[in-house]
């Protein structure tokens, strides 16, 4: 095993260390926090808008770059939560708990350059876990047939649904179905038959998946900054930060030391879990930072406190970093930023899975070796540029959302080169954004959508294997494991919410 | 009535609609006899629609948020902009074979600064014109990538 990994790293390094991929790793590291910081913009956003710039470079690019832009954003995102409260995305909002205060009293460049000290331990730390962890698990996965595949994917799904929050289960899975919808779209590629095509020639291909997940992200998102008048970065004065002001002292990096060390470690088994991703892990890291902490540090927590900055920051780099186990390995996204990493995968001609740890190893260890990359760039590149990106901060809305839309608009129609391409943006970005005014969650969709024609192929080719019966579901160990714990993901926030219940019910009862 | 029950409602409605349009999906004499064909998923797909959005309007709203009703939620909301914003995208789709890439996105670009408030001309044309020339300089010229000029020029005899 050691002796593979070894060759697998030499691989990754020689991959990574050629000129092309160390500019395509700055560039999307610079990229990526530069879009991430714009208020209201998150790394699915990021990743969505740079895929077309990789559509001209060979996948192991593609990927470094995109790969780039994911921790990028995220670094991004954290900025804009410190400096005016304004997370992009739901893996920053429990930065802005400590970040923002901390900025507040004075010290958005001692909170900056926490927030970068631990992004970058956070994301090394969890790189050394994925490089051990991914062959093996990918080396298991060589086994795996279509039957597991598809059980493997119906996890992955459920996976998503149940790690979506309280009373949310049954609208992500909603929007699973809602995304598995959409990609049957146009003609079924075993039968040749159209399906829902309506007579159009541009549907005979189905939906492209950068069009949905530009409308459904990025369109949505710059248009929800002018539907909820969000002013956040008005108020903002990018001359507030000098470059004295980052300095960090080294009684303040002991005390967050060993939180960034256990909130990495945290962050990476969370991010590997299929569905839960970076916002779980920042959570998670806070939380168990909070419990921790000793009481006179935890009276601190939400007021400015230093550990409760670093964990959320290194938790959510750490489980960045573990969301691409499942992905590399299974062809399963962690999260809706792998998701669209998935797609890019797809588009560029690459079968996700086991086999691309033993057809495409140069893609598989590329992007890992060029994560050690990333991290160090950011930090070298990200904590002198602060003061300089925060003024993107201060670009007036009235500019910055046109160019959004713009951008958004124009990725899709230099790839395709279709005007009704960007017809159907608008009319999937008014369909996303009446969903998300009902509160239904758009990244479930995403992820069914990516899925959905892997998972209607692995059903057919296990059903013929079968002589037609579904009987693989309990019949092959591997498959009723993985069944197994999809019924358990699905069914404990149901029996949870029930014991909840019954408990206080339990209390009433006592008080009465 | 809450947000996320409307939702389910027309998502019921979408479910239905996907599963009748389903069974029009044309099948071969020999297909017919099989029993995965180009119908099974969005069968299966109709009835898991209709099942969970049927679900989440019986079974009683579990999470805060979604029990706000549509009207809290969309309270002070500035639809006029939004709606100006699809308008010009359309628009943008529209005028875009027409008026070709670089004139279209220029018009975009200003029709969008100056819906959200933006009024001077100076800063409009500084923030849009240059953005559009390097982009189509990369694309065009660096990239080799044909972007194919708009009708008009051809109906006007300039190309």
């Amino acid at each position: 095993m050691w002796d593979g990994m070894i060759n697998g790293m030499l691989t990754g390094i020689t991959t990574t260390l050629i000129p092309l991929n160390i500019a395509m790793v700055l560039f999307g590291c610079f990229m990526g926090s530069l879009i991430g910081m714009l208020p209201g913009l998150g790394p699915i956003t990021a990743v969505a808008l740079m895929i077309p710039v990789t559509y001209g470079l060979d996948p192991t690019t593609g990927m470094v770059l995109l790969a780039g832009v994911y921790y990028g954003a995220i670094f991004g995102g954290s900025t804009a939560s410190i400096l005016i409260n304004a997370p992009g995305e739901a893996a920053t909002v429990a930065t802005a708990l400590d970040g923002y205060p901390l900025a507040r009293q004075g010290y958005p460049g001692k909170a900056l350059a926490v927030a970068a000290y631990s992004s970058f331990s956070g994301g090394t730390i969890s790189v050394i876990f994925l490089m051990v962890f991914a062959p093996m698990l990918a080396s298991i996965s060589t086994s795996f047939q279509s039957a597991d595949y598809f059980a493997l994917m119906i996890l992955g799904l459920t996976a998503v649904s149940a790690f979506s929050g309280r009373g949310s289960v049954l609208k992500a899975l909603m929007m699973v179905v809602l995304g598995l919808m959409l990609a049957t779209v146009g003609t079924d590629q075993t039968s040749g038959v159209q399906r829902f095509t309506f007579g159009s020639l541009e549907l005979l291909d189905g939906i492209e998946f950068l069009l949905l997940a530009m409308a459904t992200f990025a369109l949505t998102e710059a248009l929800s900054i002018v539907l909820t008048r969000d002013e956040s970065s008005d108020s903002f004065k990018p001359k507030a930060i000098g470059f004295k002001s980052l300095a960090v002292s080294k009684k303040e990096f002991k005390l967050i030391a060993p939180t960034i060390a256990r909130s990495s470690l945290l962050g990476f088994f969370i991010g590997v879990l299929p569905g839960a991703g970076a916002t779980l892990g920042s959570f998670m890291a806070y939380g168990m930072e909070r419990n921790l902490a000793p009481p006179e540090e935890q009276k601190k927590f939400g007021k400015g406190s230093l550990r409760g900055l670093a964990a959320p920051e290194t938790g959510n780099n750490a489980a960045s970093s573990g969301s691409f186990v499942p992905l590399l390995c299974l062809g399963i996204p962690g999260s809706g930023t792998t998701a669209v990493m998935l797609g890019a995968l797809i588009a560029y001609g690459i079968d996700p899975g086991p086999r691309m740890f033993t057809d495409s190893p140069e893609v598989f260890w590329g992007v890992i070796m060029s994560m050690y990359l990333g991290n160090i760039f950011l930090l070298i590149l990200n904590l002198p540029l602060i003061p300089y990106f925060a003024r993107l901060l201060a670009i007036p809305k009235n500019f910055m959302v046109p160019m959004i839309l713009f951008f958004s608009l124009m990725g899709v129609y230099l790839v395709t080169f279709n005007d009704f391409d960007i017809l159907m943006m608008v009319l999937f970005c008014v369909a996303a954004m009446a969903l998300r005014l009902m509160n239904f969650p758009m990244a479930p969709l995403l992820l069914g959508f990516i899925l959905g024609g892997l998972m209607e192929d692995n059903l057919r080719r296990a059903l013929m294997i079968y002589n037609d019966s579904i009987s693989f579901m309990w019949e092959r160990p591997l498959t009723l494991g993985i069944n197994i714990t999809t019924i358990f993901i699905l069914f404990f926030p149901i029996v949870r919410s029930f014991m909840r219940s019954k408990k206080e019910d339990g209390k009433k009862e006592v008080a009465v | 009535m809450a947000r996320e029950k409307i939702g389910a409602l027309l998502l019921l409605l979408f479910s239905l609609a996907y599963g009748l349009l389903a069974t029009r999906i044309p099948l071969s004499f020999i297909a017919q006899d099989e029993t995965f064909t180009a119908r099974t998923m969005p069968y299966g797909l109709a009835a898991a629609g209709l099942i969970i959005s049927l679900l989440i309007l019986v079974l009683p709203t579990g999470d805060p948020d979604g029990k706000k009703t549509l009207k809290e939620v969309t309270l002070g909301m500035d639809w006029r902009k939004a709606i100006f914003l699809v308008g010009a995208m359309v628009a943008y789709g529209l005028i875009m074979k027409w008026l070709g890439f670089l004139i279209a996105s220029v018009l975009f670009l200003i029709a969008g600064f100056y819906i959200l408030g933006e009024r001077r001309i100076k800063g409009m044309l500084l923030a849009s014109i240059p953005l559009v020339i390097v982009l189509w300089y990369i694309m065009s010229k660096l990239l080799g990538v044909y972007i194919a000029p708009g009708e008009i020029f051809y109906q006007l005899g300039i190309l």
